[in-house]
């Protein structure tokens, strides 16, 4: 397992400083940020970057690399390490790329992280709703580039697991089974598309992690975790998997009925970070959804991570100057109420 | 395909507690053993890799008649259909066979009755079976039930019945099945080829061809896409079992193995579905009831015409 780490800062900040902070700007108490957070403790803040990329054919290793480089990730962190990269491959469709993280994203990804001195990069996906990995390869286009790049690709579904006790204790599940991949990496990076999602409000870096638990343990789609709840699930393995590092695919995301059936729109963005949850708000006010409606967020907020806008120090462009409102479904229960 | 260096290199990893990997250098499991030995009686070879086979998932037997995944997984029990296939007509296994059936007999998924404005398109009070105990009912786990009960010679059973209802109304409108999901929020899902193919095969026999032509359309219209060894060799299975042989199966199924230089080697479980794939389209479909059913007997109410 990967040594515990939520990549956060804690800082400790004189209570009267916030305050009047707060006071001046306004805006900590009007959007909701809750006081009693930092009354009972360090504040957790964290870093996100967002990049803008029009489309997939630019240099988008060196938005990356540009990225790890504002967010103080540099060949020191790297220079050695074992990196899985999990893409977002949920159920691949040659009409309908925009369900899947882009495949040049996840080259970006594998140039930039080996160009950092990373001894090895794997690509592994469980996929939610497919058995056969290897034709999610082929169909999402991944394929070409891992065979090309020579980078190996592991089927997660299928993959013997290592059970170790669940440290989110939001399901009943007392331990979670997460692939034996987990025990031979350094860092495991969540690489997600930005997507509406008609169960959860949105699926970002987080839900993403769906498709690390095997598919032999937990069924198709995902089954134990569907019944446990998916806020609580996604809390879960985030909280015991403590993953490293999350880019997310929001250059062509998914609006309305995602995460299969919704339709594309360019958002132009690639947005990163070192904190899950930080980039998944940022992601969110991207998409025009208010993170602290989204419930896994809302929970995960000052536990795994910041959400609240003025606990994220933002990198690169600002949400606002991106900002691309996903349309969202009037009849679907997770998008009512949740516009930002 | 030179069926002989495949049996080769799937007796060449078998262990010594019989049983078999995922890949060579792992573990033996039970998924990929019960296909070791699927393949291995189909090709009529290695008769004693075979027998230590079904003698290693009798020894991974609970007491109930499961067979998990993995011992600390007794709800993952999805493996037992796949065990009692391997085991087939032997009478050497008739009686973990025996316990195995009892248990699926006795093993369903949750289900609900349907609300009036229901968000699912399907109907969850049909029963089936799932992957994982607790959980709700999907295509693939209920079609690998009723094959293995079929292959039993379990005939007239109200659970087959009820699994081949539940495979009916989980079809999606234009063809083809996927996981198990209709209709969402209004929006009819995408057909998945492994689905469409486990789901036509465990309904042969069992219903009206007429009721699955659009699925058998969606098959052939996808086959030539088809390369890599699971959605192939059950596809491939799935037309045979509705007697469509496509005359470039054996190419195509070269083809799959050929593209191991490019993905590398396959899952065991793979390489055996190929052959039984391979089998199929030389019209020997193992997977399909080991006794003659009259189909017209058989058919479920719902399902005459």
């Amino acid at each position: 397992m990967p040594p515990s780490t939520h990549h956060t800062q804690q800082i400790l900040l004189s209570r009267r400083e916030l305050l009047k902070a707060t006071l001046i700007g306004g805006g900590l108490a009007l959007s909701g940020f809750s006081l009693l957070h930092w009354l009972k403790g360090p504040l957790l803040t964290a870093s996100t970057f967002i990049g803008k990329a029009k489309d997939y054919q630019g240099d988008l290793a060196h938005l990356i690399r540009m990225g790890m480089q504002e967010l103080g990730i540099t060949s020191a962190n790297l220079t050695g390490k074992r990196i899985l990269l999990k893409p977002n491959l949920v159920e691949p469709h040659r009409a309908a790329p925009h369900i899947n993280t882009h495949p040049l994203v996840v080259r970006g990804a594998i140039e930039a992280f080996l160009g950092l001195g990373a001894a090895s990069v794997v690509v592994a996906e469980g996929p939610g709703h497919r058995h056969d990995a290897l034709l999610v390869l082929e169909e999402s286009g991944l394929g070409d580039v891992l065979y090309d790049d020579r980078i190996p690709f592991h089927d997660l579904n299928m993959m013997e697991g290592i059970a170790v006790p669940n440290k989110g204790k939001q399901t009943k599940l007392a331990t979670l089974t997460f692939p034996r991949i987990i025990q031979e990496v350094d860092w495991i990076v969540s690489i997600a598309k930005m997507k509406t999602h008609h169960w959860a409000g949105a699926t970002l870096s987080m839900k993403n992690f769906f498709g690390m638990m095997p598919g032999i343990y937990y069924g198709w789609p995902k089954n134990v975790l569907h019944q446990e709840g998916i806020p609580q699930s996604i809390l879960d393995i985030n909280a015991t998997l403590q993953p490293h590092f999350a880019i997310i695919d929001g250059i062509t995301g998914m609006e309305g009925d995602g995460p299969i059936m919704g339709t594309p729109i360019e958002a132009g963005v690639i947005v990163m970070g070192r904190n899950l949850p930080a980039v998944d708000a940022t992601c969110c006010r991207i998409m025009g959804i208010d993170p602290s409606r989204i419930t896994y967020l809302k929970k995960a907020d000052q536990w795994l991570g910041p959400i609240h806008e003025l606990a994220i120090e933002q990198r690169g462009e600002t949400w606002q100057s991106v900002h691309t409102p996903f349309a969202l479904e009037p009849d679907i229960p997770a998008h009512q109420g949740i516009r930002l | 395909m030179n069926p002989s260096s495949i049996i080769t290199e799937i007796v060449s990893v078998q262990l010594p507690d019989g049983g078999f990997p995922y890949h060579p250098g792992e573990h033996s499991r039970v998924d990929a053993t019960s296909w070791a030995v699927i393949a291995l009686s189909l090709m009529e070879g290695s008769p004693d890799a075979c027998h230590r086979g079904k003698t290693f998932l009798v020894n991974q037997q609970h007491e109930d008649g499961r067979i998990s995944i993995a011992v600390d997984h007794p709800q993952a029990s999805w493996p037992t259909a796949l065990a009692i296939l391997a085991w087939g007509a032997d009478p050497l296994f008739k009686q973990s066979r025996e316990l195995a059936v009892r248990f699926l007999l006795n093993f369903s998924g949750k289900h609900w009755a349907k609300l009036e404005n229901s968000i699912m398109g399907h109907d969850p009070s049909i029963i089936g079976w799932p992957w994982i105990a607790d959980t709700h009912s999907w295509v693939i786990p209920t079609a690998m039930a009723i094959m293995a009960l079929q292959r039993s010679g379990i005939e007239n059973h109200p659970r087959i019945f009820q699994g081949v209802n539940m495979l009916l109304d989980r079809q999606l409108s234009h063809g083809g099945w996927n996981s198990g999901n209709t209709l969402v929020f209004g929006k009819e899902l995408y057909p998945l080829p492994e689905c469409t193919g486990i789901a036509l095969q465990a309904l042969a026999g069992n219903t009206e061809r007429q009721v699955i032509e659009p699925s058998l359309s969606y098959l052939l219209e996808q086959l030539p896409h088809l390369r890599t060894p699971i959605s192939l060799g059950w596809a491939l299975l799935g037309l045979s079992a509705w007697g469509e042989q496509p005359e470039q199966s054996e190419e195509m199924i070269d083809q799959s193995l050929q593209r191991q230089k490019r993905h590398g080697s396959y899952s065991l479980p793979s390489l055996a579905l190929l052959m039984c794939a391979a089998k199929a389209s030389y019209g020997k479909n193992w997977l399909s009831p080991s006794i003659s059913i009259e189909a017209s007997s058989f058919l479920h109410p719902q399902t005459k015409a």
